[in-house]
């Protein structure tokens, strides 16, 4: 009963990070679904690697803001003097993740330079899935808090 | 981990794959707004059904562990909140189904498009952007918004 109680002023922090958190699953998914797709819709490579690119940059950027803007806040009221390990999962995601979402955004403006197809356009769907199986770690270790 | 920790991990996974699902779904449909031929449109209409599986799977797993989790944390079934999330998830998925379902016809209008030449319809083009599957299916992205936020305030809880 008392990990479903908390202080009324950590919902709204808790709200912009849950919902930056699906966005942003949401939107890899997308790039990753489209990305994939490309390979075997080569017709249709250049319009699917032009559905990534946009994903990314009207999506994926202001999600993953929305989550660690959202992190950082609670992070200081919930845990102002101690952190718990589980909340470490977390930052290596958001922190290590927005290295590789930096990668995935150069390789996506490549792949729709090379209209969709070649070595860029192999890369970011599969960048996106080992996004994807990041943040399903995230958000195990956000709940359960193992530790 | 407990049992509690494990029904809010599947609970949540549910969420995201709804929400996720949902994001999917709106991506590929806001470029499909932008499309002229009928085979892109019908690519990108494709695809969405995965979205569709994600979003099916997900409002299961939310609902199911989520009842559960009323009954183990100790809340009430007829608690407004638990209430009002119940409905918004049903309606959502209600709404939301009933734009696909004409996003479905949209799909099977542009196949037939494409068999005889690909070339761009003023029809295709007023299905893709007719408004009431529009505002339906922003509308149920929008119900999962509010969904969420009932789940974290619990008004009256």
């Amino acid at each position: 009963m008392l990990a479903a109680i908390r202080p009324d002023s950590w919902n709204l922090p808790l709200f912009v990070h849950v919902l930056g958190a699906m966005i942003l699953f949401g939107a890899t998914a997308t790039v990753a679904i489209a990305g994939f797709a490309a390979r075997s819709r080569g017709a249709h490579a250049e319009l699917l690697a032009r559905v990534a690119l946009k994903t990314f940059l009207f999506a994926i950027i202001p999600s993953w803001i929305a989550m660690r803007v959202g992190a950082g806040w609670i992070e200081g009221k919930e845990f102002p003097n101690d952190e718990p390990g589980w909340l470490g999962v977390g930052f290596a995601v958001s922190e290590g993740g927005a290295l590789l979402l930096i990668a995935l955004g150069i390789l996506g403006w490549v792949s729709v330079r090379r209209h969709g197809i070649g070595r860029a356009a192999a890369a970011v769907p599969i960048l996106a899935g080992i996004y994807v199986v990041a943040l399903a770690i995230a958000w195990w270790a956000m709940s359960a808090k193992p530790g | 981990m407990n049992k509690y920790d494990w029904l809010l991990f599947l609970h949540i996974t549910g969420a995201f794959l709804l929400v996720g699902g949902g994001v999917v779904a709106g991506a590929l449909n806001l470029a499909a707004l932008r499309r002229d031929r009928p085979s892109e449109i019908l690519v990108l209409f494709g695809l969405t059904r995965i979205a569709v599986a994600a979003i099916i799977a997900g409002s299961l797993l939310a609902f199911v562990f989520g009842l559960w989790l009323v009954n183990e944390v100790g809340y009430g079934y007829g608690d407004g909140w638990i209430v009002a999330a119940i409905v918004l998830l049903i309606a959502g998925n209600a709404i939301g189904g009933f734009a696909g379902s004409r996003d479905a016809r949209t799909a099977k209008f542009a196949e037939e498009l494409v068999a005889q030449g690909d070339a761009p319809s003023a029809e295709l083009q007023a299905r893709v952007r007719d408004p009431i599957t529009l505002i339906c299916n922003y509308g149920s992205g929008l119900i999962l918004v509010a969904l969420l936020a009932i789940m974290i305030w619990k008004p009256g809880a």
